[in-house]
C-alpha cells in the first residue's frame, strides 16, 4: 500500500502526520511512502531528510491525493480534501466525528474509509496509538512554559544575595493527562504545585506527580472514572458550588492557573470565573488549555493573549502542540505507525481491516460505504477495577458492648478453671498425705510464676529462652548428685552417667545462650 | 546445721533462676540473665555436693568437669543454623538423665525396703527419705517415679527423632507406622497398665515394660509431625524435660527441682502456645500430626510464575525507597545471612529504608530468623514482628521473599478450603512489588500451592538463596 501525507492546509498548522523516522518503520511493514514537498517543513524535516529515508517527494497535493491508498495527515480534512477521498482510500487523521457529521456522511458516500486518530479506544493495549495522550501530553508541557513565558518571576524560590525571591504557586485544574504533564513540568521547574481533579481516584496520580491534591471536603457519590473510560463527566450543580467556592479561596495566593478541564461531547465547564481572575495578583498567568472548547475561564479568546484589567495575563491560545511541531510530529507520527502497525498485522504491506478488532473498530467512522460511528463499546472493559465497597466501621457503642462481652466471658473462664482447679487440688489433699501436698504448693506456685514470666518474654528471644531452660532444665543433675553415692553399684554408674549427661548440658546449653546473646546488637 | 544451709542456698538458687527467665523481656536485660542462670546452677550443684547422703564429690566433679568440657566443645563450634539440632539433641539428654534418676530411685527404694530398722537408721540422704516414708507415701512415689520416667522416656526419644529430622537424617515428612494413633494409644494403655502393676508389686518388669512403652511413643509421636510443625515440637519437648525434672523432684522431695522443672514445663508450654496461635493450629491437632479437616477443594492458581534475573531485582532495589525482607528456612538452610547483612547495609548506606518482617514461625525453631540475622550483625531494632510491620506493606516498594513460602501464603486469607486458612500471614502481597527467592518451583514444606508466587507483581528469582544474593550484591554497589 502506498502511504501519503499532504502538507497540512489549515493555516498555523506546523505538525506533519509522517516524519522520516516512521517513513522508515513504515517501508519495513511493507508499505510505501510518499509526502507531499514541504509537508515536514514547519516541524523541522526538509525533503532532503525525507528522502534519505526513502519517502517519495510528490509536487502537488492533487498528485499525492491521487497516488496514495492510504493518506495519513493531523488535522481533519477541510471540503476540497475530503473530496478527493475516493473509493477504496483509507483516511488517517484526528477527526472529530461527532462534529463532523455531514462530512463523515459524504466520506461514507464515496466509499472511503476513515480511521479517527481521536477515536482510539482508552485500554491499555491501544495506548501506544492514543493520539489525544500523546498531544495532550505536549500541551501540558507547553502550557507550564508559555506561561513561564509571560510571568516575571522565577518559579523555583532562592535566596540569593540580591535578595530573596518566593517560589510561584500553580494550579492545575483537570489532572488528565495534559494536567499531569503540566504537573511534573511546573514541579521540576521548581514551582509549588497544587492540583484539583473531580475523580478522586486520581489523587495518587497527583501525589505521584509531586504536586498536593486539593481536597474538595464533599460528600456525594464521587465519581468513578473508570465507568465513563478514563474521563470526566459532568458533576452535580452543588459539587460544583462547592469547587468554585474553594478555588475562589485559593485565588489571591495563586501566580499560575492552568485549566485543562473537558467533559468529551460538551462544552468546556467555566471553572475560573471573571471574580477569581480579579482576585488575582497583578503579573500572574492564567493558561486555558480548554480554550477550543469554549475555554474554562471567563476572559479567555480563543486563539489569542489578552490581558485582565487587573494585570492578569490569560492566554487561551488552542495550537499548544503544533507550538512545539518538532516533538508533536514525532509522537503523533509514531502513534500512526502504531496503527498501521496493526492494521498490517503480516507485515506483508496488505492491509487487513479488521472490524473484530476493538482499537481498529472503535477508531473507524466510515467503512465499505457506511457510517460506522458511534462503535459499540469495546468488549475489554476500561483502566480500573471497581473498588471493593468499605467494610462498615464500628461504632463505639459496639465497640464498647463487644469488649464488655469479651470481659464477661474471659471471667466465665477464668472462674471455671479456677473452680474446677480447686475442686481438683482438694480432692487430692483428701488422699495425699502433708508430706506430698508440701511439695505441691511449691509445683503449683512455681507453675504460676512460670507463666507470668515467661509472657514477658520478647519474641526475639525465643530461641535464646529455649536454650536457657534447656540448660537450666539440666537441674536434673541434683537428684542424680544424690544418688551417686549410694552403696549399690547399679546406682552409681547410672547417676554417674546422669552427672555427665547434665554436665554436657549445663555447659552447651549456657554457653549458646551466652554466644546468641552476644549477636544481639542495636544499629 | 549442713541441711538447712542446702535448703538456703536452693532458695537463692530457685530466685536466680526466675529472675534470669524474667530477665530475656530485652535483649540487654538478657546477657545479665544468663550470668543469673549460671550462678544458679553453681550454687545448686554446689550445695548438693555438701548437701546430706552425697558420696564420691570427686567422681562427680570430674564428670561434670568432662561433661563441661564436652558441652563447650559442642557449643563454641555450632554454627547459628543447627541450633534447632543442638536444642533438640540436648532435651534428649536432658530426658535420658531423667529416666536413669527414676530408675535409680526405684532401686533405692527395693534397696531400703529389703533393710532392717538398724541398717534404716545407718542410711542418709535420699535413702534415709524413703526409709521414712508410710506405705501411702511410697505408693505416692512410685506415682510419681513412673511420671519421671514415662516423660523422660518420651522426651528422650521424641528428641531424638525431632534431632534427627532437624539434621536432616530422618526424613522430615510426617510418617506414620500401620495402624497411627491406635498405636499411641495402645502404648499408653500398656503404660497405663504397667503403672498399676508397679503399683501393686514394685517390681521392676512393669517399669522396665513402661520404659519401653514411653520410648516407642516419643518416637511414634515425632514421627508423625511433619517438618513444618517443628517449631512446636522442639518448644513442646522443651516443655516435657521441664515436667520429667518437676516429676523426678517430686519423688525425691527436693524442691529446687520442682520449681526448676515447672518453670521450664510452663515456658515451653507458652512456646508451644505461641507457636500454635501463629499458625492458626489447635495444639492437639499439631501433636496428632497432619493437616485438621478441610471441608472443599483448594482453590485453584491461575497464572504462571515469572521469573526475574538478578539485574532486574538489583534495578528494582536501586529504585527503592523502602524494602522490606523476609526471611525463612530457606535462608537459613543457604547459610544467606551473611550475604543478607550486607545487601541491607549496602541498601541502608544508599539511604533506603530496610526492615525485616519475621514471623513467628519462620524457621524450625521460636525465633530462629532473629538469632541468625544477629549473627550477621544485622542491627535488631530494624527486626520487626508481624504485627509490627503487616500495615506497612502497601507503603513499601519491593518485599524480598528469601526462602519462606506458607507464612506469605495468601491463601490463607483468600481460600477457605486451604490447610492453612486462617493462619496469620505477612501480607508482602501488598508491596508494591514482590521478588521471591526460591531454589526452584514447586511447593514449599508443608506441600501446600503458594498463590503469592502467581500474583501479578511477584518475580521469581530461582536459585539458592545464597548465590542469588551474591550476584544481587555485585549489582548493588
Amino acid at each position: 500500500m502506498k502511504i501519503g501525507t499532504p502538507k497540512e492546509v489549515s493555516s498555523g498548522e506546523a505538525r506533519v502526520a509522517m516524519t522520516p523516522d516512521s517513513a522508515l518503520a513504515l517501508q519495513k511493514l511493507g508499505h510505501e511512502c510518499l509526502v507531499e514537498t514541504g509537508a515536514g517543513k514547519s516541524a523541522g524535516f526538509s525533503d532532503t531528510l525525507y528522502k534519505e529515508a526513502g519517502v517519495t517527494v510528490v509536487k502537488t497535493p492533487a498528485a499525492l491525493w491521487k497516488a496514495a491508498d492510504i493518506i495519513a495527515k493531523v488535522r481533519p480534512p477541510n471540503d476540497t480534501e475530503a473530496k478527493r477521498l475516493t473509493e477504496g482510500k483509507a483516511l488517517i487523521s484526528l477527526f472529530y466525528p461527532s462534529q463532523n457529521v455531514e462530512q463523515m456522511a459524504k466520506i461514507a458516500d464515496q466509499g472511503a474509509s476513515v480511521i479517527a486518530m481521536d477515536m482510539v479506544p482508552r485500554i491499555s493495549r491501544a495506548q501506544k496509538m492514543d493520539a489525544l495522550s500523546s498531544m495532550a501530553n505536549i500541551a501540558g508541557y507547553r502550557a507550564i512554559i508559555e506561561a513561564g513565558n509571560n510571568f516575571g518571576r522565577f518559579f523555583t524560590g532562592q535566596i540569593t544575595a540580591a535578595g530573596k525571591v518566593p517560589p510561584a504557586k500553580v494550579l492545575v485544574v483537570g489532572a488528565g493527562v495534559a494536567g499531569l504533564a503540566a504537573i511534573g513540568t511546573a514541579t521540576s521547574l521548581g514551582a509549588i504545585t497544587y492540583a484539583f481533579d473531580v475523580r478522586p481516584e486520581v489523587a495518587e496520580q497527583i501525589e505521584s506527580m509531586g504536586a498536593e491534591f486539593v481536597f474538595l471536603d464533599f460528600e456525594e457519590n464521587q465519581q468513578d472514572g473508570a465507568e465513563t473510560g478514563g474521563y470526566a463527566a459532568p458533576s452535580s450543580p452543588e459539587f460544583r458550588e462547592k469547587q468554585l467556592e474553594k478555588f475562589r479561596a485559593l485565588a489571591p495566593d495563586i501566580d499560575i492557573v492552568i485549566t485543562t478541564a473537558l467533559i468529551p461531547g460538551q462544552d468546556a465547564p467555566k471553572l475560573w470565573l471573571a471574580d477569581m481572575v480579579a482576585l488575582m495578583k497583578p503579573g500572574s498567568v492564567v493558561v486555558d488549555l480548554a480554550a477550543e472548547r469554549g475555554g474554562n475561564c471567563d476572559l479567555t479568546v480563543p486563539d489569542e493573549k489578552i490581558v485582565s484589567p487587573n494585570g492578569v495575563t490569560v492566554v487561551g491560545y488552542t495550537d499548544f502542540p503544533s507550538r512545539m511541531a518538532a516533538q508533536s510530529s514525532t509522537l503523533y507520527s509514531t502513534n500512526i505507525r502504531h496503527m498501521m502497525t496493526d492494521l498490517t498485522p503480516e507485515k506483508d504491506g496488505q492491509v487487513n481491516h479488521n472490524m473484530e478488532d476493538d482499537v481498529i473498530r472503535g477508531a473507524t467512522a466510515t467503512h465499505q460505504g457506511a457510517v460506522t460511528f458511534p462503535p459499540p463499546p469495546p468488549k475489554v472493559q476500561a483502566i480500573a477495577a471497581k473498588p471493593k465497597e468499605k467494610q462498615k466501621e464500628k461504632t463505639r457503642v459496639e465497640l464498647q458492648a463487644e469488649e464488655m462481652a469479651s470481659f464477661k466471658q474471659q471471667t466465665k473462664n477464668q472462674v471455671s478453671l479456677l473452680l474446677i482447679g480447686g475442686a481438683l487440688t482438694l480432692g487430692l489433699g483428701l488422699i495425699a498425705p502433708v508430706s506430698f501436698m508440701q511439695h505441691f504448693i511449691v509445683f503449683v506456685l512455681s507453675v504460676f510464676v512460670g507463666f507470668q514470666v515467661i509472657w514477658n518474654v520478647s519474641h526475639s528471644l525465643h530461641t535464646p529462652l529455649m536454650a536457657v531452660t534447656n540448660a537450666i532444665s539440666s537441674i536434673i543433675i541434683l537428684g542424680a548428685l544424690m544418688q551417686i553415692g549410694s552403696s549399690s553399684y547399679l546406682v552409681v554408674i547410672l547417676a554417674a552417667a546422669s552427672v555427665f549427661m547434665a554436665g554436657i548440658n549445663i555447659f552447651g546449653g549456657f554457653m549458646v545462650t551466652r554466644r546468641m546473646l552476644a549477636m544481639f546488637q542495636k544499629s | 546445721m549442713e541441711f538447712g544451709f542446702t535448703t538456703a542456698a536452693y532458695v537463692v538458687a530457685a530466685v536466680l533462676f526466675i529472675l534470669s527467665l524474667g530477665g530475656l523481656s530485652g535483649q540487654e536485660s538478657a546477657k545479665r540473665a544468663v550470668w543469673y542462670g549460671i550462678v544458679g546452677m553453681a550454687l545448686a550443684a554446689f550445695a548438693t555436693l555438701i548437701g546430706p547422703g552425697q558420696g564420691l564429690w570427686a567422681l562427680s566433679l570430674v564428670l561434670i568437669a568432662a561433661g563441661g568440657v564436652v558441652g563447650y566443645m559442642l557449643a563454641s563450634k555450632v554454627e547459628m543454623t543447627q541450633m534447632p539440632e543442638l536444642v533438640a539433641g540436648m532435651h534428649a539428654l536432658v530426658g535420658l538423665a531423667a529416666v536413669f534418676v527414676g530408675f535409680n530411685a526405684h532401686f533405692e527404694m527395693v534397696l531400703v525396703a529389703g533393710m532392717d530398722g538398724a541398717a534404716k537408721a545407718a542410711l542418709d540422704g535420699f535413702a534415709a527419705l524413703i526409709a521414712k516414708k508410710t506405705s501411702i507415701e511410697l505408693s505416692i512415689l512410685r506415682v510419681e517415679l513412673v511420671l519421671g520416667i514415662f516423660i523422660g522416656a518420651v522426651t528422650f526419644t521424641g528428641s531424638v527423632i525431632a534431632y534427627g529430622k532437624l539434621a536432616g537424617k530422618v526424613s522430615s515428612a510426617a510418617t506414620k507406622l500401620p495402624g497411627g494413633h491406635a498405636l499411641n494409644a495402645g502404648a499408653s494403655i500398656i503404660s497405663l497398665l504397667g503403672l498399676l502393676a508397679y503399683l501393686n508389686s514394685g517390681g521392676m518388669l512393669p517399669l522396665v515394660v513402661m520404659t519401653i512403652m514411653a520410648l516407642f511413643i516419643g518416637y511414634h509421636l515425632i514421627m508423625g509431625i511433619g517438618g513444618a510443625d517443628m517449631p512446636v515440637v522442639v518448644s513442646m519437648l522443651n516443655s516435657y524435660s521441664g515436667w520429667a525434672a518437676a516429676a523426678i523432684g517430686f519423688s525425691l522431695g527436693n524442691d529446687l527441682l520442682i520449681v526448676v522443672g515447672a518453670l521450664v514445663g510452663s515456658s515451653g508450654a507458652i512456646l508451644s502456645y505461641i507457636m500454635c496461635k501463629a499458625m492458626n493450629r489447635s495444639f492437639v491437632s499439631v501433636i496428632l500430626g497432619g493437616f485438621g479437616g478441610t471441608s472443599g477443594p483448594q482453590m485453584e492458581v491461575d497464572g504462571e510464575q515469572i521469573a526475574i534475573e538478578a539485574d532486574g531485582v538489583g534495578s528494582a532495589l536501586n529504585d527503592a525507597d523502602s524494602v522490606v525482607i523476609i526471611p525463612g528456612y530457606g535462608m537459613a538452610v543457604a547459610q544467606a545471612q551473611q550475604a543478607v547483612s550486607e545487601l541491607t547495609n549496602r541498601l541502608i548506606a544508599k539511604g533506603k529504608t530496610v526492615r525485616f518482617a519475621i514471623h513467628p514461625v519462620a524457621g524450625r525453631l521460636p525465633g530462629h530468623m532473629n538469632v541468625l540475622l544477629a549473627e550477621a550483625k544485622v542491627p535488631y531494632d530494624i527486626v520487626l514482628e508481624m504485627d509490627e510491620i503487616n500495615d506497612d506493606f502497601p507503603q513499601t516498594d519491593v518485599a524480598i521473599v528469601i526462602g519462606s513460602n506458607d507464612i506469605v501464603n495468601p491463601a490463607a486469607q483468600d481460600d477457605p478450603n486451604s490447610p492453612i486458612a486462617g493462619m496469620p500471614v505477612l501480607e508482602c502481597w501488598k508491596s508494591k512489588q514482590v521478588f521471591v527467592s526460591k531454589r526452584g518451583q514447586g511447593t514449599g514444606y508443608s506441600g501446600i500451592e503458594n498463590p503469592l508466587f502467581f500474583k501479578e507483581n511477584t518475580r521469581m528469582f530461582y536459585g539458592d538463596a545464597k548465590q542469588s544474593l551474591d550476584k544481587l550484591l555485585s549489582i548493588i554497589d
